[in-house]
């Protein structure tokens, strides 16, 4: 379970404050897939990568099964990026200079690149449709093709946690709709916690859970109500 | 990590080369530079090796031939106990040989005692006479204008044994070829003693130095204290550079700068009369109580000092290694302040490129920390990467400095000796290297600073 208990984070842009969340309280059951929907600029984003360790709160605390991040030290901030989350951009955020294997082994880079774990980011590329797309760079791929190497980066991992930031916001529907298919075969095999921040909601299904906030806050209780219009991934 | 850097770089490939360049110049600079110090050091160091008895000669005089002793010593010098045998010697330079002007690499006529010298167990010269190019002299070539040469001058001068050799205005005939492989011995044409003072008007009751060759097993250094005690409290005017120089210039940028730089080192160590009158020699106890050398402070560099109370400065093969070393580390200070100028601007050219490199890449540092990288990670890569234009630049910088220093003494074989050792390389290499890492060090940091989640947001 994630515990979101009080988050507020206020971003500083020159002398004027940004009060991007205003006190988020919330759970996330482990194993979920999570949808953090909302208007652009109500704090979804910012909560994701709270989430994910990537900033820090102003103030409240975030619990992972427990653990507060807050309590985490550098070393396990890195630890728990680098094995427990799998990140998924809206740009993608691939390196130019990597090809797609490599991109995919990223996270591995600094400890050292077994054959094993080689193997297995082929295989994944593989299972994302991209086995003829290997040694290609990123400016070589699609921006569905990108977005695949990016979920494939994620798995690699075989994370308790992943995190999709607008996954499909650069991509078209169909694209969007494949992505999405990934998603969900990842969250089924694997049992692991999803959230993804989107402002499609066509994508939600009845069983997720759904957060929503505005201007900071949450607007309803979690886990909240089935989406109007779901479409299946 | 080292491929991942390695492809950062070959992605901006004109600014990456740009940066190479400039430090590959640099180091180029540093081996070629240093690598005049090397062929110095090498070339007097190999020189000195070969003579292995001591040289009686004017105190203060850099070097014999602008020293001036009583030719009548020798034979005091003779009975010193643990002298095997003494060769009297004039060092005079050439102006003109065949008619052309002698500058540079200079020419000497070395007058020898050709029966003394036949009493020497190790000649250079004569050890160095080359097979079926003629003879050393002999006995029978005293009085005679028979001549002695160096191969680079029969080679310059197109001349054999047999062919005659106009030095001076003399004509010489050459009757012997040799060769010592050293800039600073294959300068001689060695003529009987008595023929040079002929030739060049030298006063008949001196002679430039001695050469004393010690008996087995005898010490140098008390050999010369020996040689030296015999003669203390005698009379002698001490050497003066300035007059001397300016009149007899050796003709050699090597040796003028070694005789500079002697000089500036004795007024350094040394309060000298302000009338610059020839001083004399006090034979009381004072006087003959006083080391050779005053005591090696920082501020009077004790060999080089010049103890006016001592007629005859005796010099083993040590004190002239030693008087050497003082020069080449001064020469070694003014190589690095060279060096230190392109050392500097390739620095800023590599901090220059790696800051711009981190500051267009926030947003990959953002995802590389969003994968779980760590600051040390990231401040790894960017370390990584300056560090190989170091490697990079280095690795040319040493290829193309020894490239260079191959080239100048293939062009120059007869003035310049370059010796870019592999220690100089060696260093060179990890001094780039270490420049690299240095240069990266500062955008490294700042990339390692930066939040992940800031960086993504630039995005």
């Amino acid at each position: 379970m994630i515990h979101i208990r009080d988050v507020a984070k206020i971003h500083h842009r020159g002398e004027t404050e940004v009060h991007a969340l205003r006190g988020v309280t919330c759970e996330i059951p482990t194993g979920s897939f999570t949808f953090v929907v909302g208007p652009s600029g109500s704090g979804k984003s910012t909560l994701l990568y709270l989430i994910g360790a990537l900033d820090e709160p102003t103030r409240g605390d975030i619990l992972i099964d427990g653990t507060s991040l807050h309590d985490f030290s550098e070393a396990e901030r890195d630890r728990y990026r680098r094995d427990d989350v799998g990140f998924i951009f809206q740009s993608f955020n691939l390196l130019k200079n990597l090809d797609a294997v490599d991109n995919v082994l990223v996270p591995y880079m600094p400890g050292g690149i077994t054959g094993e774990r080689r193997h297995r980011a082929t295989e994944l590329l593989r299972c994302v449709g991209l086995a003829d797309r290997l040694d290609h760079r990123p400016n070589q791929l699609s921006g569905g093709e990108q977005q695949r190497v990016a979920i494939a980066r994620a798995l690699l991992k075989e994370p308790s946690l992943v995190l999709a930031d607008e996954p499909t916001g650069e991509l078209d529907s169909e694209t969007g709709a494949e992505v999405f298919g990934y998603l969900r075969r990842l969250h089924e095999d694997s049992s692991a916690t999803v959230i993804v921040v989107t402002h499609d909601e066509r994508y939600i299904r009845p069983t997720d859970c759904i957060l929503r906030l505005r201007d900071g806050h949450v607007e309803e209780p979690d886990p909240v109500d089935t989406p109007s219009a779901p479409i299946d991934g | 990590m080292l491929k991942f850097a390695f492809r950062n770089l070959l992605s901006r490939p004109v600014r990456s080369l740009l940066s190479l360049l400039g430090l590959t110049v640099a180091i180029v600079g540093m081996v070629g530079l240093f690598s005049i110090a090397e062929g110095l050091d090498r070339m007097v160091s190999s020189t000195i090796d070969r003579i292995p008895g001591l040289v009686a000669m004017q105190p203060g005089a850099p070097i014999p031939l602008f020293s001036r002793v009583p030719a009548a010593w020798g034979t005091e010098i003779a009975r010193v106990e643990g002298v095997h045998a003494v060769s009297p010697e004039i060092w005079q330079r050439v102006n003109a040989i065949d008619g052309k002007m002698i500058v540079s690499p200079p020419r000497f006529l070395f007058g020898t005692d050709i029966d003394a010298h036949a009493n020497l167990k190790f000649s250079i010269y004569r050890d160095a006479m080359l097979p079926e190019r003629g003879e050393f002299l002999v006995s029978a070539d005293k009085g005679t204008m028979h001549a002695v040469v160096s191969r680079q001058i029969a080679e310059e001068f197109d001349k054999d044994v047999g062919d005659t050799l106009k030095v001076n205005g003399h004509n010489l005939t050459i009757t012997g070829i040799y060769h010592c492989g050293s800039l600073l011995l294959d300068v001689a044409i060695i003529v009987d003693i008595n023929r040079v003072r002929a030739m060049t008007r030298f006063d008949p009751s001196s002679v430039s130095s001695f050469y004393v060759e010690q008996k087995q097993g005898v010490d140098d250094e008390d050999l010369a204290e020996r040689i030296t005690d015999e003669f203390r409290g005698r009379e002698l005017d001490t050497w003066k550079p300035s007059s001397l120089v300016a009149q007899n210039g050796s003709g050699s940028t090597v040796i003028d700068f070694a005789v500079r730089i002697e000089e500036a080192w004795k007024s350094f160590g040394k309060k000298r009369p302000a009338d610059n009158s020839p001083t004399k020699s006090e034979p009381d106890d004072k006087a003959a109580s006083l080391p050779e050398t005053a005591p090696d402070t920082a501020d009077s560099p004790p060999t080089l000092a010049v103890d006016d109370d001592l007629p005859l400065e005796v010099r083993s093969a040590a004190s002239w290694a030693d008087r050497f070393e003082k020069m080449s580390s001064d020469l070694d200070i003014f190589l690095l302040l060279m060096t230190g100028i392109g050392v500097t601007v390739a620095v800023l050219s590599i901090v220059n490129t790696m800051l711009m490199s981190v500051s267009e890449r926030i947003i990959e540092f953002g995802i590389l920390k969003a994968n779980g990288w760590s600051r040390r990670d990231v401040l790894k890569l960017v370390i990584w990467e300056s560090g190989l234009l170091g490697f990079c630049g280095g690795v040319l910088g040493c290829l193309f400095g020894l490239i260079v220093t191959l080239v100048v003494n293939a062009l120059w074989p007869e003035r310049l000796d370059l010796y870019a050792s592999p220690q100089l390389l060696t260093f060179s290499l990890c001094f780039s290297t270490a420049l690299g890492i240095l240069g990266g060090g500062y955008p490294a940091f700042w990339a390692m600073r930066m939040l992940p989640m800031d960086a993504i947001r630039r995005g």
